[in-house]
């Protein structure tokens, strides 16, 4: 018997690769060495050679999917306690939210027709900056591919997270509140994670900025598929 | 003794956070909304936290936990990358240079948007 076949092999092994890359990111920060980037890698590069099906894998470890749900309302805590600060500075996150999603849906599609991808993948490409709950549907109504979409909301996370933390580097920021919307707008999930590592203040507007954004998207679904369909 | 107590709590934190996002999943479907339930719970939380009834500290241990290890949940989702490898060779890096290039321009204006008007309200307060 293949040892892959064991009863949530693939949930343990996920585990265990994001605590041993984990490990690994704190004694040596380096981006290549990134959980994120570590853990799917070390994972793929057992699955592929063993022709190992998406279905497989997540009939193990979407246990672990399933509790981006609580985090989600785990949020509930640093934006009570940073309720006074977003109180404060509501207009300035509604404009970079509003201006971030402007040129998220226009950039991706100059890009993609610059790049000539075919329509189906580009009209997948449009819903990438929202988080994937309401990427999903969106990117169907618009003529793309749920599941592509979603793939792609995972690129965005993984690589605005890496880009995100090259950009604070050289971009003078002198606001937290700048520096977590960037990582919210542009890289959701996985972007309010790393805000998390950059400072506290930056992970909170980080959650908070890509909760909203999830709302706004929302209301600006049906604007979106008036412009492209 | 003293341990069993807290690991018992610790789990009855986790339980309320997974709870609430459980109850925003069927309150959102039972209304036909199309929000995802674990919004639904973060807004009741907030409420619960706002009514002063609810501590923040109350579930702050669990809280914590789903936060600090949020990337690890992510990983599930990109490994679905397995059933899209013919399209990941003939356009995977197109879609990467979108991606990424699409991404760096959303932060760059979302970051400078949002530090402009920081600054404009700080001089008007002024």
């Amino acid at each position: 018997m293949r040892l892959d076949a064991l009863p949530l092999f693939w949930l343990l092994f996920t585990v265990a690769a994001y605590v041993v890359s984990r490990a690994l990111y704190r004694r040596w920060p380096r981006y290549l060495l990134s959980p994120l980037l570590m853990t799917p890698a070390v994972l793929l590069a057992v699955a592929v050679p063993l022709h190992v099906r998406y279905a497989d894998y997540a009939a193990d470890a979407h246990y672990l999917a399933l509790m981006l749900g609580p985090a989600t309302v785990a949020f509930a805590v640093p934006i009570w306690q940073q309720r006074h600060l977003l109180a404060r500075h509501w207009l300035a996150l509604l404009g970079g939210m509003l201006a971030g999603s402007a040129v998220a849906v226009g950039s991706s599609w100059w890009l993609a027709g610059l790049l000539s991808l075919e329509g189906e993948i580009s009209r997948s490409l449009v819903p990438r900056s929202v988080t994937t709950p309401f990427a999903m549907p969106l990117a169907e109504s618009l003529g793309g591919v749920a599941e592509l979409a979603a793939i792609f909301v995972m690129l965005t996370g993984v690589l605005g997270a890496l880009c995100g933390g090259v950009l604070l580097r050289w971009l003078p920021l002198k606001t937290a509140l700048a520096r977590g919307a960037l990582f919210g707008v542009g890289a959701h999930g996985a972007g309010v994670a790393r805000a998390r590592e950059v400072g506290g203040e930056e992970g909170t507007v980080a959650g908070l900025v890509m909760v909203l954004m999830g709302l706004l998207n929302l209301a600006a679904g049906p604007l979106l598929v008036w412009l492209f369909v | 003794m003293k341990t069993v107590t807290r690991g018992l709590r610790r789990v009855l934190e986790l339980a309320v956070l997974v709870g609430l996002y459980l109850f925003g999943t069927a309150l959102a479907s039972w209304l036909g909304w199309p929000v995802p339930g674990g919004v639904i719970g973060l807004a009741l939380l907030l409420a619960a936290f706002a009514t002063g009834r609810v501590q923040p500290a109350s579930v702050q241990w669990a809280a914590g936990l789903l936060l600090a290890e949020m990337l690890l949940f992510f990983v599930p989702a990109l490994m679905s990358l397995l059933d899209y490898g013919a399209l990941m060779r003939d356009a995977g890096l197109r879609i990467v240079l979108v991606i990424g290039g699409s991404t760096l321009l959303v932060m760059l204006v979302t970051a400078l948007t949002v530090e402009g008007l920081c600054r404009w309200s700080v001089r008007h307060e002024a």
